[in-house]
């Protein structure tokens, strides 16, 4: 008998809200988080507009833990730590006495290298021979840049900062880490090895490395009337997606831990695939291939049937490609019932916040069937029959649901589908 | 939940400094070869005199590789998919028959650097009277960068080539960036198999190229040897791979195998200046991994230890040992560190292609304890990273 996993505590912090209520009333209102970019100077690149976190919001200098290890800290780590720290407050995890069965899963890739490092670098580089004695005498290039840009920095921050002495792992599978962070955390939980997992993802690309690259290889948005309505999954005029940054975080717990210890329990996760396209790196199975098999692993994995579930929180990035092969995805799990299964993206809201995203729309999918709201796809005006789904336009829906999917795939064709429900006896 | 189907290894590879595959550098290792040299690729002059244990021919033009596809990789993705393949060859998965949705890939990844050279051409540009004038850079400048380029420097994007080289489309994930997670990578590929998600999976992991920034990070950590006297590590470039399948069904498609992964216990606690784990997640680490395998610790015959040379991290590991083994005078103790160097993130997978070969020759090459023809049936990996974390792995002979 497989331990049962469920989420006992979430955080997040989103281009839409400070926390989980925040965001989520946002969201239900069809509200966006999308703007001109005000971190960096943007004149001169085709896409100039993206979800921003403010800088208030972020767990600061007033934390005295945080603070300790504010040097090592990058500002994907300051949002995890803010989602994080709502989350475990949420659970109360502090009361959890054996903290080697407490562990960290986060989907992460590290600070993007800064210009001016790129640029310090180059004062001691002549073509051919570094001058490592004069960078390194020099007060030029801080050694914490190295630090910040390694992954496992924010999860064994986390660990620290949470006394999380068990299982810790950081996850680099680009769009589909959030999810990942999840699923490998679940598969942490039901193998024995901890009895809780703080799991999430967090995404601070909004800076000028981080940004050029997905304008390199043309993934963003170019054309778009104003901000808040450039990402429109599903619509027929989508034309790329918006970057954005964000942390997500839940507390996942074995079912008996969570009982002993009277913790509310907010969902479970009841199931989990993973895939490969398998296919082209720069281009999804056009078939769904990865898509279709990872999430039919994930209702295998929950021994439910397609008929059981009742949303589908879609990746939704507003790229021409995906939405088509996700709806391709949608249509050969469901079969007849693909067009009448509500299917959403958060993503035409908050945008895409890479790593973070997979964790953010578990959250938002667990709170909207506590509340019974489907969350809406905004920005839905013109129809592409090739998306010919229930995609829940514009308003978001109030109806009772208990089971969802929720879809996370990743640049080089990495997928992850969580099997999301409302917890029952 | 205790590995109730045993998980055995069906086929590995591996790339090393002193072996293109798993033979050669068991033939090395018996020979007491070590692949440590003076840095070279590159001119490390400027970082005083520095050695490490690298990889040498191997380009994708060897390895068969479109140029289209070569054009974002770099030699850890050569590195790794070498080693893929010949794990899958070694295992026959090609003629087994298992669909690619029933095959999983686990694996941990080195760091992924970007060469200064890449993006050198769109600072150039950008030079002005003052410097670099980043209004020219963002106005333009800046796609001088080759397109791909920030593909190739996602973190996942080699593992995915792998996938698309050999078919693969089940359960995966990728860890990052140390010895932790390349032994992540095989418990998880091991939880898959047990719950029977995949049929096979190929797990492991791959080191980071030596670069000046693996160097620069090096440094900057405190942790490289930079005399043959002081203490610190030396970085190595490496990966290796298993394919792990059930037994039963290695048995059913008569795939060959002599070893199993009987147990595993993973921990994080770092020491307060953050150059180790505490020496009791290493114990704990090592204590979870006997009791998953219903081992004691008088049943460990080898441990091939983690013992980087940095200074705080052999001491947490001897106080680790010694709090789970008691006395150590008589526990041989193997490293492959002072043969092939640091490979961080490949290095699990590779010990256990080291201890394989133990158990099936019953042979300790001689680079530490030096004891050969000794009977070899369960042997401990250690592993850990700076920050804290620590995992250990045993494998186990069977008949």
């Amino acid at each position: 008998m497989k331990r049962r996993v469920v989420v006992t505590g979430s955080g997040m912090i989103t281009p839409l809200g400070r926390n989980c209520e925040e965001t989520f009333t946002n969201a239900s209102r069809g509200a966006s988080g999308i703007d001109y970019i005000t971190s960096f100077d943007t004149t001169g690149l085709p896409c100039r507009i993206g979800g921003e976190v403010k800088n208030e919001w972020l767990v600061g200098a007033s934390d005295p833990a945080a603070a300790r290890l504010d040097r090592f800290a990058s500002r994907g780590f300051r949002l995890m730590a803010t989602a994080t720290r709502e989350a475990a407050l949420q659970a109360g995890i502090e009361d959890v006495s054996d903290r080697e069965r407490v562990g960290v899963a986060l989907g992460s890739h590290g600070e993007n290298v800064p210009v001016s490092e790129m640029v310090a670098l180059l004062r001691y580089y002549d073509g051919s021979r570094w001058d490592i004695r004069g960078l390194l005498k020099s007060r030029d290039y801080s050694p914490f840049q190295l630090f910040l840009r390694k992954p496992d920095t924010a999860s064994s921050l986390l660990a620290m900062l949470f006394d999380c002495q068990g299982s810790n792992l950081s996850i680099v599978s680009a769009c589909a880490a959030g999810a990942q962070a999840i699923g490998e955390a679940c598969r942490i939980i039901q193998d024995d090895k901890a009895d809780v997992m703080i799991a999430g993802g967090c995404e601070a690309t909004l800076n000028f490395m981080g940004f050029i690259g997905f304008v390199l290889i043309k993934a963003l948005t170019e054309k778009y009337v104003t901000p808040q309505t450039a990402s429109r999954p599903f619509d027929r005029k989508r034309n790329g997606f918006v970057m954005s940054e964000g942390a997500g975080a839940v507390i996942l717990e074995e079912l008996a831990h969570a009982r002993a210890r009277g913790a509310v329990i907010l969902g479970e996760i009841l199931g989990y695939g993973s895939s490969a396209d398998a296919y082209r790196i720069t281009d999804t199975h056009p078939k769904a291939e990865g898509a279709f098999i990872a999430m039919t692993t994930a209702l295998e994995d929950a021994a439910l049937s397609p008929n059981d579930i009742e949303y589908v929180n879609a990746h939704g990035t507003s790229t021409l490609q995906n939405d088509l092969v996700e709806s391709l995805a949608v249509k050969r799990v469901f079969g007849e019932r693909a067009k009448s299964v509500p299917v959403s993206s958060n993503k035409s809201m908050l945008g895409h916040t890479i790593a973070a995203a997979g964790t953010i729309e578990c959250v938002l999918t667990l709170m909207g069937m506590e509340r019974s709201i489907i969350l809406p796809t905004i920005n839905h005006e013109f129809r592409d029959p090739k998306c010919d789904l229930d995609v829940v336009p514009n308003e978001s829906r109030r109806v009772a649901h208990s089971r969802a999917l929720s879809n996370s795939f990743g640049f080089g064709g990495q997928n992850a589908c969580l099997c999301l429900g409302s917890f029952r006896e | 939940m205790m590995i109730a189907p045993q998980v055995v290894v069906t086929g590995a590879g591996s790339v090393s400094s002193i072996g293109a595959t798993s033979s050669e550098t068991w033939t090395a290792l018996l020979g007491g070869q070590n692949g440590i040299r003076p840095v070279r690729g590159f001119d490390a002059g400027g970082f005083g005199r520095l050695f490490a244990a690298q990889v040498g021919d191997l380009t994708a033009e060897n390895l068969g590789i479109h140029p289209r596809d070569a054009r974002i990789m770099d030699l850890h993705s050569l590195m790794l998919m070498s080693a893929a393949r010949q794990a899958y060859g070694a295992a026959g998965l090609a003629d087994a028959g298992i669909a690619g949705d029933a095959i999983g890939f686990f694996a941990g990844m080195g760091m992924v650097d970007y060469e200064v050279d890449d993006i050198l051409p769109a600072v150039l540009k950008s030079l002005g009277p003052a410097g670099v004038d980043y209004g020219r850079f963002y106005a333009g400048a800046y796609r001088d960068i080759h397109p791909l380029w920030p593909l190739s420097m996602l973190n996942n994007v080699t593992f995915c080539q792998v996938a698309i080289d050999l078919g693969i489309k089940g359960e995966n994930a990728v860890f990052c960036p140390h010895a932790d997670s390349g032994a992540v990578a095989i418990t998880e590929a091991v939880g898959a198999l047990c719950e029977e998600r995949a049929e096979a999976v190929l797990t492991g992991g791959v080191s980071e190229k030596i670069s000046p920034l693996s160097i620069a990070r090096g440094l900057f950590a405190e942790i490289l040897k930079r005399a043959p006297e002081e203490p610190g590590t030396v970085l190595g470039e490496g990966a290796a791979i298993l394919c792990l399948e059930n037994r039963a069904s290695a048995d059913r498609r008569g795939a060959t195998y002599s070893v199993a992964v009987a147990g595993y216990g993973h921990c994080c606690a770092p020491r307060d200046d953050g150059t180790a784990p505490l020496p009791g997640a290493i114990a704990g680490a090592m204590s979870a991994a006997l009791e998953r395998a219903s081992l004691q610790p008088k049943d460990i015959d080898v441990v091939i230890v983690h013992r980087d040379g940095t200074e705080q991290a052999d001491k947490s590991e001897d106080e680790g040992l010694l709090s789970i083994f008691g006395d150590l005078r008589n526990l041989p103790v193997f490293s492959t560190k002072p043969a092939f160097g640091h490979l961080l993130a490949a290095a699990p997978a590779m010990d256990i292609v080291v201890a394989t070969m133990m158990i099936e020759r019953g042979i300790i090459p001689p680079i530490w304890s030096g004891k050969p023809a000794q009977q070899v049936r369960n042997v401990m990996v250690n592993c850990q990273s700076y920050e804290g974390q620590c995992a250990t792995i045993i494998v186990q002979a069977v008949a």
